[in-house]
C-alpha cells in the first residue's frame, strides 16, 4: 500500500450509513402512452412500422432508431408471438434468493420485428424452447392501469 | 499525422472483497502513487490532463466528478469524469493527447463495491422505467436471456461456459493482486445455485474493491521518460441500443463495431492471427466467448470447443484472460477495463511475473459496461 499510515485494527475501521432519497416521475411519451392506453382499453397490441427500413417497433416509437425516420403509421400486432429466449430468475431485487423463481421471456409478437420482455407462466422451464408460440394473459379489464403490468404474463399457446 | 500514444505508467491496488480500512479516495491515491512512481513523474508538475471514470449512483454521491481531483494530484488542473468504463476514459485521453495540446494524461477508475449495500437495486434502476422495471426483476435476468439465446445460436453449451470460470479463476491464482482466485472444477458447477438459468452463481463475476491508474504520453514525451513504452495502436468504442426490445440478443454488434474502429487505426486486417493474447470482458462466463467472436478472434461454432481444448488457456494457442479476468480478479464496475489493461501492459513489458507469457508483443483489450448496457470499448496494444 502506498499509504504511509494504515488502520491496523478492524475495530478502528468505521463506516457511516447514508441513503439517496431519490424519487422520479417517468413519462411513457406520446407513442408509449397510446400503446398502453390501447392495450388497456381495447386489448390490442399496436406497433409502429418504419416505411424506410421495415422495422416494426413494439412497443411503438415516434422515430426509428435504425434510420432516424419519423414513424407516423400505427398497425395492429400480436397478440400471439414466438418465444425468442427465456430464463428462470432465482434472485430478487434485493439480491436474496427468491422463494418462488420467476420465469421471464423475450417474445416477438406476430407482425413485429422487435421483442418484448415479460413474465411467463403456465409452463415448466424444461417445457420452454425458442420459437414456441406464446399468448398474453391480461388483467381483468376493471383492474387495468394503463401499465405494462396490465399484461399479467405470457403463456404457451 | 499526430504522434503515437503510449502507456508509460501503471498502478493498481490490491483487489479485495472488502476494504474497510481505506476510503475510495485512499484507494485512488494508492493506485495513483504507484502509477506516478512507475512512470517516474510528478503529477503536480508533469501531468497535463486527467480523466476519471465513475457513475454517481454507484458511488452513492451526486456530481461525483467533483470528488476526484485532490487524491490524484489533479486539483486546479484539467480534469473531467465520464460515466463510462475505464477504457472509454483511455479513448478520451488519447483524443486529448492527439490534439497536440497535451503530452501527458492520466486515466483513473476504481471500485468501492463493498460500500454499496444495494448493488442489485442500483443495477435494476438502470432498467427502462416504463416497460421493464415494473416487472420487478433482478438485472441478471438480462444475462440469462442473452446466454440462452447465445448458446442456442452458437451451439456453445453451459458446460463450455463453466470452463471459462474454471480457467479464469484458476489463472488468477498466480496473479498477486487478484481478489477472486479459486481452484474450481466442473463438479463445483453441478452444485452451484442458479441465478438466472442457465446462469449460475459461479458464472457471475463477484465484486471487489480496488483502483487502477494509467499514465499515457505522446511519443515524444514517452521518449523522455525512463519506462518502456507500450504503444496504444488503436482505440474504439461503440454503444448499441439501450432498449431490450431492439437489441441483437445473440451477437453484441457494438463490440464488433468498437473493435473495427480500433483495428482500422492499428492497421489490423486479420485480428484472428494478429494478437499474441487477449484480455476481454468476462463479467459472465458466456460473455468471454461471445466477446471473442465479436472481436473477430474466434468462430461462434468453435469458440466453446476452443476453451474446452485449452486454446485460450495460458499455454494455449492464444491465451485469453491470463490475468484471471473479472471472474478471477473481481468485478470492478467502471474499473473492469482498466484492470484488463493493467495486466496486458504488464505482459507486454515482460513484467507479469509468474503469469508472464513467452510471446507477448501484441494484445487486444476489451471492456463491456455490464447489464443492461450495450456499451463497449476496445484497445489494441503493441510493444
Amino acid at each position: 500500500m502506498a499509504l504511509k499510515e494504515r488502520i491496523n485494527l478492524p475495530g478502528e475501521a468505521r463506516t457511516w450509513y447514508g441513503e439517496l432519497p431519490v424519487q422520479s416521475l417517468y413519462t411513457a411519451g406520446d407513442a408509449g402512452d397510446r400503446f398502453l392506453k390501447t392495450l388497456k382499453e381495447k386489448d390490442q397490441f399496436m406497433g409502429s412500422p418504419c416505411t424506410a427500413c421495415g422495422e416494426v417497433y413494439v412497443p411503438p416509437k415516434l422515430y426509428c432508431e435504425k434510420c432516424m425516420a419519423e414513424l407516423k403509421d400505427w398497425i395492429k400486432v400480436g397478440p400471439d408471438g414466438a418465444l425468442e429466449s427465456w430464463t428462470e430468475v432465482h434472485v430478487g431485487l434485493d439480491g436474496k434468493r427468491l422463494a418462488q423463481a420467476q420465469l421471464v421471456g423475450l417474445i416477438r409478437l406476430d407482425g413485429a420485428t422487435t421483442s418484448m420482455v415479460h413474465l411467463l407462466a403456465g409452463a415448466e422451464p424444461n417445457d420452454l424452447c425458442i420459437g414456441m408460440r406464446m399468448t398474453p394473459v391480461m388483467k381483468p379489464a376493471a383492474k387495468r392501469e394503463g401499465a405494462i403490468t396490465d399484461i399479467l404474463h405470457f403463456r404457451p399457446k | 499525422m499526430s504522434e503515437r500514444i503510449a502507456v508509460v505508467g501503471i498502478g493498481a491496488t490490491q483487489f479485495r472483497t472488502i476494504t474497510p480500512d481505506v476510503s475510495y479516495k485512499e484507494l485512488m491515491f494508492d493506485a495513483a502513487v504507484r502509477a506516478y512512481d512507475n512512470a517516474g513523474i510528478d503529477p503536480r508538475r508533469d501531468v497535463d490532463t486527467f480523466v476519471t471514470c465513475a457513475e454517481d449512483y454507484i458511488e452513492g454521491t451526486s456530481i461525483f466528478d467533483e470528488y476526484v481531483p485532490d487524491q490524484l494530484g489533479a486539483a486546479l488542473k484539467q480534469v473531467h469524469t465520464i460515466t463510462g468504463d475505464g477504457l472509454h476514459g483511455v479513448a478520451a485521453a488519447v483524443m486529448q493527447l492527439r490534439t497536440g495540446r497535451f503530452s501527458l494524461a492520466v486515466v483513473e477508475a476504481h471500485s468501492k463495491a463493498s460500500n454499496i449495500l444495494t448493488p442489485d437495486g442500483v443495477a435494476a434502476c438502470a432498467q427502462d422505467p416504463v416497460y421493464v422495471r415494473p416487472l420487478c426483476l433482478n438485472s441478471h435476468f438480462i444475462a440469462g436471456l442473452e446466454m440462452n439465446r447465445f448458446c442456442a445460436e452458437s451451439g456453445v453449451t453451459p458446460g463450455q461456459c463453466a470452463q471459462v470460470a474454471v480457467k479464469n479463476r484458476g489463472n488468477a491464482l498466480s496473479n498477486p493482486i487478484a481478489g477472486q482466485a479459486a481452484k474450481l472444477t466442473l463438479e463445483d458447477f453441478r452444485h452451484a445455485r442458479p441465478v438466472a438459468l442457465p446462469l449460475t452463481e459461479l458464472d457471475v463475476a463477484q465484486s471487489v474493491d480496488g483502483a487502477v491508474v494509467v499514465v499515457l504520453a505522446t511519443e515524444s514525451r514517452a521518449r523522455e521518460l525512463r519506462t518502456k513504452p507500450v504503444w496504444l495502436t488503436g482505440a474504439g468504442w461503440c454503444n448499441g441500443s439501450p432498449n431490450l426490445e431492439t437489441r441483437d440478443w445473440a451477437s453484441p454488434k457494438y463490440v464488433t463495431t468498437a473493435a473495427a474502429m480500433a483495428y482500422k487505426q492499428a492497421g489490423i486486417t486479420d485480428p484472428r492471427h494478429y494478437f499474441d493474447f487477449a484480455e476481454v470482458d468476462d463479467t459472465y462466463t458466456y460473455k468471454e466467448l461471445q466477446h471473442l467472436v465479436a472481436l473477430g478472434l474466434a468462430n461462434a461454432c468453435d469458440v466453446g470447443r476452443d476453451v474446452e481444448l485449452g486454446k485460450t488457456a495460458t499455454k494455449g494457442k492464444r491465451p485469453v484472460n491470463v490475468s484471471g479476468g473479472a471472474l478471477g480478479m473481481g468485478h470492478m464496475y467502471e474499473c473492469i477495463g482498466l484492470a484488463r489493461l493493467y495486466c496486458a501492459v504488464q505482459q507486454l513489458r515482460g513484467e507479469a511475473g509468474m503469469q508472464q507469457l513467452d510471446k507477448a508483443r501484441t494484445a487486444v483489450v476489451q471492456a463491456w459496461r455490464g447489464v443492461p448496457t450495450a456499451s463497449a470499448a476496445v484497445l489494441t496494444l503493441a510493444t
